[in-house]
């Protein structure tokens, strides 16, 4: 059974369609990279997935059901959608310590995931004095909170220098060699090329490839598979 | 319960509930003890008689309720502030069902709304005691003033709180939503109940004062409680308020995407 699935898609916002009829599945025990551009349709994708808005058209299912009827999803389905879900005033300790309590999760799991993501010594600090980087590893650590067997991952690249690039890299790969699913958008295209099992690529609001990145590309890179597909514009 | 528990301790952490709760005990301390020595100073130029008389008295105790209105920000502040700081996402995000969050958040606030008055009006009730210390011809309040006071002052608090996250999670604009309440508050009711007193009643500050029973009219400001509703009825109002506002905050979550 696939991990996750996109069964016709489709978003709009008056007008204008920010997912056209998407339909694709996440295999589980892979790292599947969800990549496009600015503006493709990834994040609203991602948030119709998590039940944050709802579709036009088309469902989505995640381990088989809706996200909104999963069982505590904390403990199923671990996402990261911006750095900004942290409130400014509170420490990270905090701000996790009311994540654990909302998904009945053991308090003790706040430490460990705090050193996962490389935060113990800022454990007590207000996140309003967080760099971006150190905002994207403690949203890691709240989805790790409830070890969960899918991480939705939206640009978590976003704001990190070259090493917190390649933090991130390896990071998503210790997730997946324990076999988690990693489902992780990005609009830059090389960032997570090295890295991803499966590709999902979208244009506009709609899907132009997915499957195994060797097949997708063909052997080119990444981005030159993509300009191939979608004409040549980025945008 | 568990959302409850997230939700009482998402409080608990942050600062500005504190802060509203001391906002809330000064307003209050402030309304109650500065009372005895306007009236005092005014000579009965208000027209609401002068400190030897029962019920004059009694409106200085009745003045401790009005930290109310700082119960029904801290609801604001309960639901608007997610949306403010973008914790709205992850809070959803962990708890996909949004009926059952707002509702625990409502539930929530009405708690904190409960604390803060309890606190406020304990607080307005001492000094209103203290400062009628400095008049020894004042008349003795009525014993039922303190009751009556400290139940409007634990009804306000519960169903202002509620209101306020209602109003919070309709408008989601946590500016919007302050200054929506503090404008109807401070300018809107205080006109109507002047102006229009027939329907000036069932407005939230009337409801208030209500349940304190309080009797006392000025024809100089051209106030009079004769009119307004009976403490159970009134608090009846202020519940049904809570309830359709609470019942619209759900439907509408139920109908918005969050961003």
């Amino acid at each position: 059974m696939a991990a996750i699935v996109f069964r016709n898609l489709t978003k709009t916002y008056g007008k204008a369609i920010a997912v056209d009829n998407l339909s694709a599945e996440v295999q589980p025990g892979r790292i599947t990279g969800f990549l496009g551009p600015n503006g493709a349709g990834k994040s609203t994708a991602l948030r119709c997935l998590v039940a944050l808005a709802t579709p036009t058209k088309g469902r989505t299912r995640i381990l088989g059901h809706g996200y909104r009827y999963l069982r505590n999803p904390q403990t199923r389905v671990g996402v990261v959608l911006d750095s900004r879900g942290f409130h400014p005033g509170l420490t990270a300790y905090q701000n996790l310590r009311v994540l654990t309590s909302m998904g009945g999760i053991d308090k003790s799991r706040i430490d460990d995931v705090l050193a996962e993501v490389e935060l113990t010594d800022a454990r007590n600090k207000r996140v309003k004095g967080f760099s971006l980087g150190m905002k994207q590893r403690l949203s890691l650590a709240s989805a790790l909170l409830g070890s969960p067997e899918v991480l939705v991952l939206d640009e978590p690249a976003n704001g990190l220098d070259p090493a917190g690039i390649a933090w991130l890299r390896g990071f998503i790969k210790s997730q997946a060699e324990k076999g988690t699913t990693v489902f992780v958008s990005s609009h830059q295209l090389a960032e997570l090329e090295t890295i991803v099992d499966d590709v999902i690529i979208l244009h506009k609001g709609k899907m132009v490839a997915s499957g195994p990145i060797a097949e997708v590309t063909g052997g080119e890179s990444l981005e030159n598979a993509f300009l191939s597909l979608t004409g040549g514009g980025l945008s | 319960m568990r959302l409850l528990g997230a939700e009482l301790r998402k409080m608990t952490y942050q600062r500005a509930m504190w802060g509203m709760v001391i906002a809330g005990a000064l307003f209050s301390v402030l309304g109650t003890a500065s009372t005895p020595f306007i009236l005092a100073s005014s000579g009965d130029g208000l027209g609401f008689g002068t400190l030897a008389e029962q019920n004059v008295v009694d409106t200085v105790y009745a003045n401790a309720v009005s930290g109310y209105i700082f119960a029904m920000l801290l609801g604001v502040l309960v639901v608007a502030g997610e949306f403010r700081h973008g914790t709205a996402v992850a809070t959803f995000v962990a708890a996909p069902k949004r009926g059952r969050v707002l509702l625990a958040k409502m539930v929530a606030a009405g708690i904190a709304g409960l604390a803060l008055q309890s606190v406020a009006t304990a607080t307005g009730l001492l000094s209103g005691y203290i400062a009628l210390l400095f008049y020894p011809d004042a008349a003795r309040a009525s014993p039922e003033i303190f009751i009556n006071t400290a139940l409007s002052g634990v009804v306000s608090g519960v169903v202002l709180g509620i209101l306020g996250a209602a109003i919070g999670a309709l408008l989601r604009s946590q500016v919007l939503a302050l200054m929506g309440v503090l404008l109807w508050l401070f300018a809107l009711e205080p006109i109507m109940l002047l102006l229009f007193p027939a329907i000036g009643k069932y407005f939230l500050t009337a409801l208030v004062t209500a349940i304190v029973a309080l009797d006392v009219e000025s024809e100089v400001v051209n106030f009079t409680t004769d009119s307004f509703l009976s403490p159970l009825t009134a608090a009846l109002f202020l519940l049904g308020y809570a309830v359709v506002f609470a019942i619209l905050a759900l439907v509408s979550s139920m109908r918005r995407d969050i961003d």
